[in-house]
């Protein structure tokens, strides 16, 4: 599975959800995935995508909210997963493209094992590793959300679209977007 | 502590900022900020307690995104840790809502690992082009957090409130 078929298998599972995506490959995934759909991309504040899902996902009780994410913003973040198990949003799905590299600052691997969907079990959130792009659509409906999802991306492909996203632009959407019903 | 009409400075804070349309807030654990959490919570007003400062102002500019007021509480010593943040998601994106910050490092600080980061918390958000409000005196609440909810929510700007050691804590 590539960024982009992972991005993808999210949004047909979940259409009606509210979309959250970390800097980098998970930004540019989703981009590419949903023909430039009216999400909030993050083009820097690394380590802080999951901690924006949790206030979107607190302000939209009502919607179910998406945070693609990658392996590296979420270990700079990582107090947000154990906040995601105190604060438990029935409503929030973290997605980790874990592909144990630093991609867009030239594909640096990390430092650290590989362990999302061990560390969210621990912390009593249902988890699974996904390895098909069925896994996916899969598990995004058979979890009990707030779940976990460590989708493994074995094919490190660049998604094409620019992370660098105009963020006024980005807000405007997103805003209109999460403020109307979805459909 | 100072009283006005029988309650507290800070009660009056968060009651101001309720009545302002703050729907919730989030902040890690100081014991300045404690008396405006609590009063916050007892005004039925969510506050979620989270792990770093930096986190805060992620979920806040999350749950301004969607269409909300949040609130932001920290004492100045986590803005260092908050600069990322700001200055990369809430600033470009035009995400305003209000913050409280305590002040340590200050006026009849004793203790020396606070004074670098209580100096310089001004300049920081400054340089970030974040004016700031200053509270000096429970007289001031209202104008000050009125004011401070304009700034967030008409000019969407960051809007911090400074609570300065004159203050009765």
């Amino acid at each position: 599975m590539n960024p982009t078929q992972a991005a993808r298998a999210l949004l047909a599972a979940a259409p009606d959800a509210l979309f959250v995506s970390s800097l980098g490959t998970a930004t540019s995934a989703l981009r590419a995935a949903s023909d430039d759909g009216p999400h909030l991309y993050m083009g820097g504040s690394m380590g802080s995508a999951l901690a924006t899902a949790l206030g979107v996902a607190d302000k939209r009780a009502e919607r179910r909210v998406v945070a693609v994410l990658g392996d590296g913003e979420l270990l700079m973040g990582a107090g947000s997963l154990w906040t995601l198990g105190g604060m438990r949003p029935p409503n929030l799905l973290a997605a980790v493209l874990a592909d144990g590299h630093y991609s867009i600052t030239g594909g640096q691997a990390l430092g650290t094992p590989e362990a999302f969907a061990a560390a969210a079990d621990a912390l009593g959130l249902q988890a699974a590793v996904a390895r098909t792009e069925a896994d996916v659509e899969r598990q995004v409906n058979e979890l009990v959300w707030p779940a976990l999802i460590e989708i493994s991306v074995d094919e490190r492909e660049w998604p094409g679209s620019s992370p660098f996203v105009d963020p006024p632009v980005v807000r405007w959407r997103f805003e209109n977007a999460a403020t109307t019903a979805a459909r | 502590m100072s009283a006005i009409a029988g309650r507290t400075w800070q009660a009056r804070l968060a009651q101001t900022l309720a009545e302002g349309g703050v729907e919730a807030a989030a902040w890690v654990p100081d014991k300045r900020l404690a008396p405006i959490a609590s009063a916050l919570e007892a005004g039925d007003t969510t506050v979620r307690t989270l792990t770093r400062e930096e986190e805060c102002f992620g979920w806040a500019a999350g749950f301004r995104a969607a269409g909300g007021t949040p609130l932001v509480l920290l004492q100045c010593s986590g803005l260092g840790n908050s600069l990322n943040a700001i200055g990369s998601l809430v600033v470009p994106y035009g995400l305003g809502f209000p913050v409280v910050i305590s002040m340590r490092g200050s006026l009849g600080e004793r203790n020396p690992s606070q004074l670098p980061l209580g100096r310089s918390t001004i300049g920081m958000l400054d340089l970030l082009g974040i004016q700031s409000f200053s509270l000096r005196s429970a007289e001031h609440v209202d104008v000050v957090v009125h004011g401070a909810l304009g700034v967030a929510d008409g000019a969407r700007a960051l809007a911090p409130i400074i609570l300065e050691p004159e203050l009765d804590l």
